[in-house]
């Protein structure tokens, strides 16, 4: 009944179109940029000639398709959830936007000028919106079709898929909607769930979240039991989870330690060392074995700590470790010193020198000497102290450790002032004329010649030996 | 209320033409002297679409500017004739609108092309402030299955949008929404789906991805996807409309409970009828569609309950909650449970208060919720 308003002034609405040539220029012009992106989203781009193909095709020679027009006018973030939609899947539209969002709020919410307002938005990394893109919507297709274990792929891989530092929520993120997943799959007995509880404790770990991770752990332990499942380098998943149990409760512990809480600390490390038998790997059970002993020492109780070294030894040996075994001699020498069998803690000490001969272990053999020169020089025997001492500062000069070396100065030079303390006081004592003599002399030499009868023979005037 | 003219007869420059049609006129309003017709016909469609509510408000906008010596009284002049234009335009888009959502599309073309006219004296011939006004007419001209206007329609509302780069996105939603209808009607499904993804794009940016706005985007979807006879996607399009309805009409009772609904939340009766018919066509879907899971069925059965209630009908209201709980005794430990047996027990003390208004009907013992559902399990 009623024609279109035709407008009431008489100017044409549409500005007349006749130069058909300037409009075929302009086309062969934006064809060229066209191609260069479709090689960008090659899935994408082909599906839309498509569609245009059919539709129009004497009117094509001049104008642009509306899909590539809309390339063009709206930005990629738009047209890659126009892509979706027209698709059918929402729900990854839904995801894509919320992540966005998420993006933006926690931009907005953390002050200007930090780090996160130097990174280039997300919604402008063509890159990273268009895999967002590919494997949202394959996850989706998959979970049309309830096939749960194809979603968990499609998850895993953009987990997998942001590993730069300022993605890692986006991992995260897809980490835990993988175990989620991985929770309704159902043909594989759990393995899925058991690998997705793996992620997510490495997940919990990067955070700090130690408590959530040891669950999410022991979830993987609990369904890897009794499992033979080996991963693609063929390493057992059981063991593996073990590996992580024995991980997390060491972590759990040196909180504890180092808020002095030595009973539950030494509960926990109880418990990765049980992990860490079960998880079948020698050199992690001595480890484990070593922690536990260190915490009952902490904790005063030597008798349990040496059973605890005793084992870590026993590993050592048998793995010939000679690195760990000469920690392990250390620790049981110092359980012993506590204890007060001094000849066996002495023997033991010997043996962590022996053991650490070998050139690699120049490290080990100089702790080896000072603790042998502590050992000694408290219980008052300062020229075998010294002794020790000294080997001890040879080897730290060609160790390239200043602070190692600084402590073996300290600690020599400590030595030498008590073996000199007892001369120098019985002269100060007897105070008769030759005394006060040699008394002036070390005041202006400061060269230890107390002990040289009369003889005016000098030791080495090192710079150590002078007491400030 | 009619007198005729003859154009031969007009001053020389004045075309009088038909308000609607354009054609030279032969009648006039003789109520307001400044609307013409073509003939009756037209006077009257004119009338009762819009005409009746602003046949006076004309009277000062279009006639001629009478002469004013000074500037201040010429500025004065013109600034009161913007405001009625403008209220004008207002007027007219509303009931446009209103007629729309009562599917009297016939009556709301005038309205809308009044508002046109009207938006057209005010902000010249391609203000993005037109497109509201295209939109109408072409929504009108869908619903009157003449499609080459609104086709003519939405591609000036799109020509608009398209040469105002800053333009809203509350426009451009509408636009794409229009369009995907058309699209629809025309049996484009694949344009269709196309017009329809930006429709959700926008509205979501607008309005989030949990308004009802953007909901209905997706509902158009569903049904273009219900054509192409992929039911998958239609099934999980409409879990998504049903828990997204569900959700906003929960949050709306809250609301209503604690008396602190504001205006604009609440749906007005055009609003509340497509509600009702679009959760009604997912509950009842037909033969062949998808098949409906039982605590999606109670979800959107306890919406309409919700609905009804809102509105002020408890009778419906019960009636709809006692379908959601049959539903849900089909699904082992269902959430919704417990607030269906509220608002059944809301639906029934609304009913007992309508009931002591009016002494004459037979009074009805009102069972508490746990009785309705030993009745409904037994």
């Amino acid at each position: 009944m009623l024609t279109p308003a035709v407008l009431r002034d008489n100017v044409p609405f549409l500005p007349p179109i006749r130069n058909t040539d300037k409009l075929l220029q302009s086309r062969e012009k934006l064809g060229g940029r066209i191609s260069q992106t479709s090689k960008v989203r090659p899935q994408s781009r082909g599906r839309e000639t498509e569609s245009s193909s059919p539709m129009e095709d004497d009117s094509k020679k001049y104008s642009l398709t509306k899909d590539e027009v809309a390339l063009f006018r709206n930005c990629h973030k738009q047209s890659v959830c126009v892509d979706m939609l027209r698709q059918g899947y929402h729900r990854s539209f839904s995801e894509l936007l919320a992540l966005l969002h998420r993006w933006n709020a926690t931009r907005d919410a953390s002050e200007r000028g930090s780090d996160i307002w130097e990174q280039q938005p997300l919604e402008e990394q063509d890159h990273k919106l268009d895999q967002l893109c590919h494997f949202l919507t394959r996850a989706e297709a998959a979970q049309r079709a309830d096939l749960y274990e194809e979603v968990y792929e499609h998850q895993v891989s953009l987990a997998r898929y942001f590993v730069e530092p300022e993605d890692k929520w986006l991992s995260h993120h897809f980490y835990e909607s993988s175990l989620v997943t991985a929770r309704k799959v159902k043909t594989d007995r759990g393995r899925k769930e058991a690998e997705a509880n793996s992620n997510m404790g490495h997940v919990c770990t990067e955070r700090g979240q130690l408590e959530t991770a040891r669950a999410h752990y022991e979830a993987f332990h609990h369904l890897t039991e009794g499992q033979a499942w080996r991963d693609e380098a063929g390493q057992a998943l059981h063991s593996q989870a073990c590996e992580c149990l024995w991980r997390i409760h060491t972590l759990l512990a040196d909180r504890m330690l180092e808020n002095k809480d030595y009973r539950p600390a030494i509960e926990t490390l109880t418990k990765a060392f049980q992990m860490a038998r079960e998880g079948g790997d020698k050199a992690v059970e001595g480890k484990a074995a070593y922690r536990v002993g260190l915490a009952y020492q902490s904790a005063g109780d030597h008798e349990t700590a040496e059973r605890y070294l005793n084992l870590y030894m026993d590993i050592s040996t048998v793995l010939g470790d000679d690195e760990s075994l000469g920690t392990a001699y250390k620790a049981i020498a110092k359980s012993l010193e506590s204890e007060g069998k001094l000849g066996e803690s002495i023997e033991l000490l010997e043996k962590f020198v022996e053991v650490s001969q070998d050139e690699s272990l120049k490290h080990n053999l100089e702790e080896a000497c000072m603790c042998l020169g502590v050992f000694f020089c408290s219980r008052g025997q300062y020229d075998k102290g010294c002794q020790h001492f000294e080997r001890a500062y040879e080897i730290a000069q060609h160790l390239n450790s200043v602070a190692v070396l600084q402590k073996a100065q300290v600690y020599l030079g400590t030595a030498r002032a008590c073996m000199m303390m007892s001369a120098y006081s019985s002269h100060v004592a007897e105070a008769r004329n030759v005394d006060s003599c040699k008394l002036v002399v070390w005041k202006e030499t400061r060269n230890d010649m107390f002990n040289q009868a009369d003889a005016e023979k000098t030791i080495d005037d090192g710079e150590d030996s002078r007491v400030p | 209320m009619s007198a005729n003219i003859n154009p031969l007869a007009n001053p020389k420059g004045a075309n009088k033409v038909c308000e609607l049609c354009e054609k030279p006129a032969y009648i006039q309003c003789t109520k307001c002297f400044v609307t013409f017709y073509c003939g009756k016909e037209h006077q009257d469609d004119d009338w009762v679409a819009i005409h009746q509510k602003v046949c006076q408000l004309l009277i000062p906008v279009r006639t001629p500017v009478p002469y004013y010596t000074l500037e201040a009284e010429r500025e004065q002049h013109y600034t009161q004739i913007l405001d009625r234009q403008k209220l004008l335009m207002e007027i007219s888009q509303r009931v446009a609108e209103k007629k729309l959502f009562e599917k009297r599309h016939k009556e709301s073309l005038p309205a809308a092309l009044l508002s046109l006219h009207s938006a057209m004296d005010i902000y010249g011939t391609s203000g993005v402030q037109l497109v509201p006004a295209y939109l109408l007419l072409a929504e009108a001209n869908i619903g009157l299955a003449n499609l080459s206007p609104a086709e003519q329609y939405l591609s000036w509302a799109d020509w608009t949008v398209v040469r105002t780069p800053d333009c809203g996105r509350t426009v451009r939603h509408k636009l794409h929404r229009c369009m995907g209808r058309l699209f629809i009607v025309k049996g484009d499904l694949e344009g269709a789906l196309f017009h329809l993804a930006n429709d959700i794009y926008y509205a979501s940016e607008q309005y989030g991805q949990d308004s009802i706005v953007t909901c209905g985007g997706y509902y158009l979807m569903a049904d273009v996807f219900f054509r192409q006879r992929k039911m998958d996607i239609v099934n999980s399009l409409y879990t998504e409309v049903a828990n997204t309805w569900h959700s906003h009409l929960s949050r709306l009772l809250e609301k209503h409970i604690e008396n602190t609904i504001t205006p604009e939340e609440s749906f007005d009766e055009a609003q509340q009828a497509e509600a009702d018919q679009m959760l009604r066509s997912l509950l009842d879907v037909p033969d062949g569609g998808p098949k409906q899971q039982p605590a999606q069925s109670a979800a959107l059965a306890h919406s309409l309950g919700i609905l009804w209630l809102l509105d002020g009908d408890p009778e419906k209201a019960l009636e709809f909650g006692r379908r959601a709980l049959g539903y849900c005794q089909m699904v082992q430990d269902c959430w919704l449970t417990d607030p269906i047996c509220r608002l059944l027990h809301l639906a029934e003390e609304g009913l007992d208060a309508a009931q002591k208004g009016s002494p004459d009907s037979p009074p009805c013992p009102s069972a508490p919720p746990e009785h309705q559902r030993s009745a409904l399990l037994s």
